[in-house]
């Protein structure tokens, strides 16, 4: 069975395994773009939306795995794009071409692809799973802010209005300044991704009545990323909290208690 | 030392590796992804009496050389337990011994009265030891004659071996060591996690909502050992070590100190099959090794 035979993102089996960094791309100072080597028993299961646990190599410290989304999907590889934010990240960064890491995945549930024109909402490196959505799905128009042009991630093929909180790319802004013109209604999903403040501001903008399309790729400060630790809570509509690494990453907008989250 | 194979509670087992409570769940998910190999038995997330929806995240925070968390012992209560969750691990291919907690004294004897309805579970950590939560928790492990009395409450509910798992934070472990034996517990858990804290020192505020956490990592493995050690020469009954362990060298020489198995816990989240990987290292080290000191009289 492979991926895109399976309803709405449920996962298969978890495998950790050693992966091969095939290439290294830092174009942009503190933006790093890793392509690791993979075969169809990954490839299947790395649906859009799903995302991959990285030891930070050499160990022992930092102690836990990072989560990373998966950006991109090739014949034989795959891609993780994130931004150097701390020891882990930067630990990361220093990978080179040619070393390997360890890789527990593919985790969690994606998107749900029930056909469709997608619209795609994201702030910063909230965006870094959108490549993979758009080779999976009808992507119609993508919304991007990020804090400088650089940051913006590449969608190319898809019709895109960016913003930049530098005024680089143009106007000077954020994501819920470009919200004014888009034609919700036209969308039959919409993805969601960024900070859980720009979030809330995109979700108050939302029309009456489509919020149950909208798809939110959360992200929570995560210990194991397969479903035990309990740490990744994101609070529950329905009370209590959602784990982000199981129920999630990506959780239907409705099922969050958007009062109660306050992000990572 | 034991070189195996290792006995716990009349059943014998070729690992002397146990999942330590809370960095595992039932032990299920571990065995969807085929990562059971190598583990003795699972100890599973606290269970309470009634539900617990935990603490308000963020619920853990990496520090420079170890793990802060503060889940707060969420979990869906015994009654959910027992309905929907023992039956799934009814099929795992361990035995699993149940993490049982508290808001009070009598909550661990009423809790494990329900889960003795069950019969997949072989034997109780009982968890005096949370440092998460303002009721129960640690505050009863603090003081021996607590302990005891708890250890008496839960050895009356049930006829299946338990082990009362200690606090490092509060009070005497060695103390409540002896005190668990003397209630009728038939090992000891050496021990919880470490009061611990991180504060970001630009705002003055920590990362975690109620401060402070339980702390664990590699680094904490001489606490550990030293823990272990005193408890050891304590009592008669088995001391279950966890903190601390990732690599072989840290299982063998908690074993080394008197422990009768060793727990792996936080491990599991760098490492989800590390007790197949921990276990084939001990054996490999096993193998070049002759007359290791029982730890006893160290």
């Amino acid at each position: 069975m492979t991926g895109s035979d399976r309803p709405a993102g449920v996962p298969g089996m978890i495998r950790d395994r050693m992966m091969s960094v095939t290439r290294r791309r830092e174009d942009v100072p503190g933006i790093v773009r890793l392509e690791l080597q993979a075969g169809p028993d990954f490839l299947d299961e790395a649906s859009p939306g799903r995302f991959v646990q990285v030891e930070i190599p050499p160990g022992p410290f930092p102690l836990v795995r990072r989560p990373f989304t998966i950006s991109r999907i090739g014949p034989s590889s795959f891609e993780l794009l994130f931004e150097v934010r701390g020891r882990g990240t930067e630990a990361l960064a220093a990978t080179e071409t040619g070393s390997s890491l360890r890789v527990l995945g593919p985790l969690g549930r994606g998107y749900a692809l029930d056909g469709g024109r997608w619209l795609l909402i994201g702030g910063g490196m909230g965006a870094a799973g959108f490549p993979r959505l758009c080779q999976a799905a009808d992507c119609g128009l993508a919304v991007l802010g990020a804090s400088s042009a650089c940051r913006l991630t590449d969608l190319s093929g898809v019709p895109c209005t960016s913003i930049t909180e530098d005024g680089s790319s143009g106007r000077a802004g954020l994501v819920t300044d470009l919200l004014d013109g888009v034609p919700w209604e036209h969308f039959a999903n919409i993805a969601l991704c960024g900070p859980v403040a720009m979030m809330k501001a995109v979700m108050e903008r939302v029309p009456p009545g489509l919020s149950g399309r909208v798809q939110v790729s959360a992200e929570a400060r995560m210990g194991c990323g397969w479903g035990v630790c309990e740490g990744c809570s994101v609070p529950a509509a329905a009370g209590g909290y959602l784990k982000c690494c199981t129920d999630g990453p990506v959780i239907p907008a409705g099922r969050i208690d958007w009062e109660r989250w306050e992000g990572v | 030392m034991e070189t195996g194979p290792w006995t716990l509670w009349g059943r014998e087992y070729d690992s002397p590796l146990m999942l330590a409570s809370g960095t595992a769940g039932f032990g299920l998910e571990l065995m969807e992804m085929g990562m059971l190999a190598g583990v003795a038995a699972v100890v599973s997330k606290a269970t309470t009496l009634l539900p617990r929806d935990g603490n308000v995240p963020p619920r853990i925070v990496e520090t420079r050389y170890g793990l802060l968390n503060s889940v707060g012992l969420a979990n869906p209560g015994v009654e959910e337990v027992l309905a929907s969750v023992l039956p799934a691990a009814s099929r795992l291919p361990v035995p699993l011994i149940v993490n049982v907690a508290g808001d009070t004294v009598e909550d661990y004897a009423s809790v494990v009265e329900r889960l003795d309805s069950s019969p997949v579970p072989v034997g109780y950590e009982i968890n005096v030891s949370c440092p998460n939560v303002s009721a129960g928790g640690a505050a009863f492990g603090a003081s021996p004659s607590t302990v005891e009395e708890v250890s008496r409450l839960v050895a009356a509910a049930t006829r299946r071996p338990f082990s009362v798992k200690l606090t490092p934070n509060e009070g005497s472990m060695v103390e409540s060591a002896a005190a668990a034996e003397e209630g009728g517990a038939s090992a000891v858990t050496v021990c919880n996690t470490f009061l611990g804290m991180t504060v970001d020192w630009r705002t003055g505020e920590a990362p975690l909502k109620r401060g402070v956490g339980g702390y664990s990592s590699p680094a904490l493995l001489p606490l550990t050992v030293a823990r272990v050690h005193l408890t050891r020469r304590a009592v008669g009954i088995p001391v279950l070590a966890s903190g601390g362990v990732g690599s072989p060298e840290d299982v063998l020489e908690l074993l080394a100190a008197g422990a009768t198995m060793v727990q792996v816990g936080t491990w599991l989240m760098r490492r989800p099959g590390a007790a197949l990987e921990l276990l084939e290292g001990v054996r490999e080290l096993l193998d070049g090794l002759r007359g290791f000191p029982d730890g006893t009289g160290t």
